[in-house]
């Protein structure tokens, strides 16, 4: 692709950043259309960057890696997505074609990592037992060090070599498969909007799905209309339950959300 | 309360500067996950400079105690401040008599605090405020994104005091403020759902690419389908994978799958984006 030496350094320190900030501060938590649109700006097309950003923050509603599970890494999807898409000339769909994929083998890496974050830590641990606390200190945050790179690896190597990997894939792909990739992009949010369904107390509150709906696919509301609209339920429901001074009722209530966010993870 | 609670307990160790300390160690957070402990290295790091001010004539008692954060503890990290605030506090004052009650007290609120966590910021904040960044995006505004960075901005400001809220009331304040955490959760999942209910129609998005024509009048399936509900089949492939899930199917299954449904169906020419 042409970008410079630095472009590709800066887009894999950028990748880096993401996920160290993913891993522990979380500032910026998620927020994947925000790091298309940094790297849409280093490679010299912001509005690109905030595009494919958008349809990656689509594809990823809902889908969240919870009590240490790991999910798709859609940061990476989104920064790979960009560059291809500015640096081939192709468009988004070439992009996606690239960092969809990508974004998924991260699974993998973050798999393995995590792996090896449990050596690190017995040895962490070991090192304790023997009161070489000194050690130890220094050795814990390798691991947070380390972690990051399972973003910046993959970033790095499809920044590097994506254009021929990308045009051999074009040059492969049938119409079947571009198309089928587009209604895939289309399809892909309801498995994160399911996910987020299964998290919710829809025995309890269910019947919003129907409101929601209405005002959404029969008077076209924007999702903020949708939202002033919901916060406006959420505020009698909060005064019924802090209300409602039946302790062991509300205690029975968040025990059933927890177990059923359990079952899911 | 920041008064009455530093004159009150007369056997305190640490200073307004150790707990800003620990505070700031525990952004080590989820960067040492791994599956056999949880994130228990990033609570030895993030109390050890603490601990061993606690334990500063006792050898012994600071291994103990070590060794003891070094058990199996997974939170999901923006509530792990209250806990991990609170268990300081507890040991600081009951030193190795303590170890017991420290480990059963983050046994005990690590689920129900995640719960809260993970529901609130990690999902249900970024759905609401993802959609309608994304939904500007795609038409070129980038404002919604930035009000997403803002909030969140704004949230890591207000973690940091979470860890003074679990220090300064120990254990006692958590079962008072859980049942006020559970309001709050049952309160933001109407939003919630409703948000859920609104995005399915408007960003799950295929089309039924069939035509038929008959007596000289061709019409679309999605015309057809259009006509009895909008929004048909999005609700219904929601539908199919929400069941899905609730059988115990992998999420990245159901990615995989859904991929493939997409490929076989603009094969065949039923399906369009």
């Amino acid at each position: 692709m042409g970008f410079s030496i630095w472009q590709i350094i800066l887009v894999t320190v950028i990748a880096y950043i993401q996920r160290l900030d993913f891993e522990t501060t979380q500032i910026v938590p998620m927020n994947y259309m925000f790091w298309s649109c940094v790297v849409g700006a280093i490679l010299g097309d912001f509005q690109m960057g905030l595009v494919v950003g958008a349809t990656i923050q689509l594809m990823s509603l809902g889908v969240a890696a919870l009590g240490g599970s790991s999910a798709p890494d859609y940061a990476v999807a989104g920064i790979i997505s960009t560059a291809v898409a500015i640096g081939t000339g192709k468009g988004m769909a070439a992009g996606l074609a690239l960092g969809v994929p990508v974004g998924m083998i991260c699974i993998q890496l973050d798999v393995l990592l995590k792996i090896l974050n449990s050596f690190i830590t017995n040895r962490a641990h070991e090192l304790a037992d023997k009161r070489q606390y000194r050690k130890m200190r220094m050795l814990i945050p390798v691991m947070t060090a380390l972690m990051p790179l399972e973003s910046a690896v993959p970033v790095f190597v499809a920044v590097l070599f994506g254009k021929t990997v990308v045009n051999s894939i074009l040059n492969f792909m049938p119409t079947w498969f571009t198309v089928g990739l587009n209604v895939a992009s289309g399809m892909l949010p309801a498995v994160g909007m399911a996910m987020l369904l299964s998290y919710m107390p829809l025995k309890k509150y269910g019947y919003w799905l129907l409101v929601g709906f209405a005002l959404s696919a029969y008077l076209k509301m924007p999702v903020l209309g949708v939202a002033l609209i919901g916060v406006a339920g959420a505020i009698p429901t909060f005064m019924n339950y802090s209300n409602a001074s039946n302790g062991s009722q509300t205690s029975a209530a968040a025990n059933g959300l927890t177990q059923e966010d359990m079952e899911d993870e | 309360m920041n008064k009455v609670s530093e004159t009150k307990q007369e056997g305190r160790v640490l200073n307004k500067k150790d707990i800003w300390r620990a505070m700031r160690r525990h952004y080590l957070a989820i960067s040492t996950y791994n599956y056999d402990s949880g994130f228990a290295a990033t609570l030895v790091w993030e109390l050890f400079p603490a601990l061993s001010k606690i334990y500063k004539d006792d050898p012994d008692g600071l291994q103990a105690s070590i060794d003891n954060q070094f058990k199996f503890y997974n939170c999901n990290p923006w509530m792990s401040p209250i806990i991990t605030g609170a268990t300081l506090a507890i040991e600081e004052k009951g030193k190795t008599k303590s170890l017991e009650a420290v480990q059963d007290l983050k046994t005990a609120l690590m689920g129900p605090f995640s719960g809260i966590g993970d529901a609130l910021i990690w999902v249900l904040f970024p759905t609401v405020l993802g959609a309608i960044a994304a939904s500007m995006g795609k038409h070129g505004n980038s404002i919604g994104m930035w009000i997403y960075f803002a909030v969140y901005f704004l949230f890591f400001f207000l973690r940091s005091f979470l860890y003074k809220v679990g220090y300064e009331s120990g254990a006692s304040l958590m079962t008072s403020m859980s049942d006020q955490l559970s309001a709050l959760t049952d309160a933001v999942s109407v939003l919630g759902i409703a948000v859920i209910g609104a995005i399915v129609p408007s960003t799950v998005n295929f089309q039924l690419a069939l035509k038929f024509s008959q007596a000289g009048v061709s019409i679309t399936g999605q015309q057809i389908l259009d006509q009895i509900m909008p929004g048909l089949l999005p609700v219904t492939l929601t539908g199919l994978l929400y069941w899905m899930l609730r059988k115990g199917r992998k999420m990245t299954t159901l990615i995989l799958m859904v991929i493939v449904i997409a490929m076989i169906g603009a094969a065949l020419g039923i399906l369009k984006a």
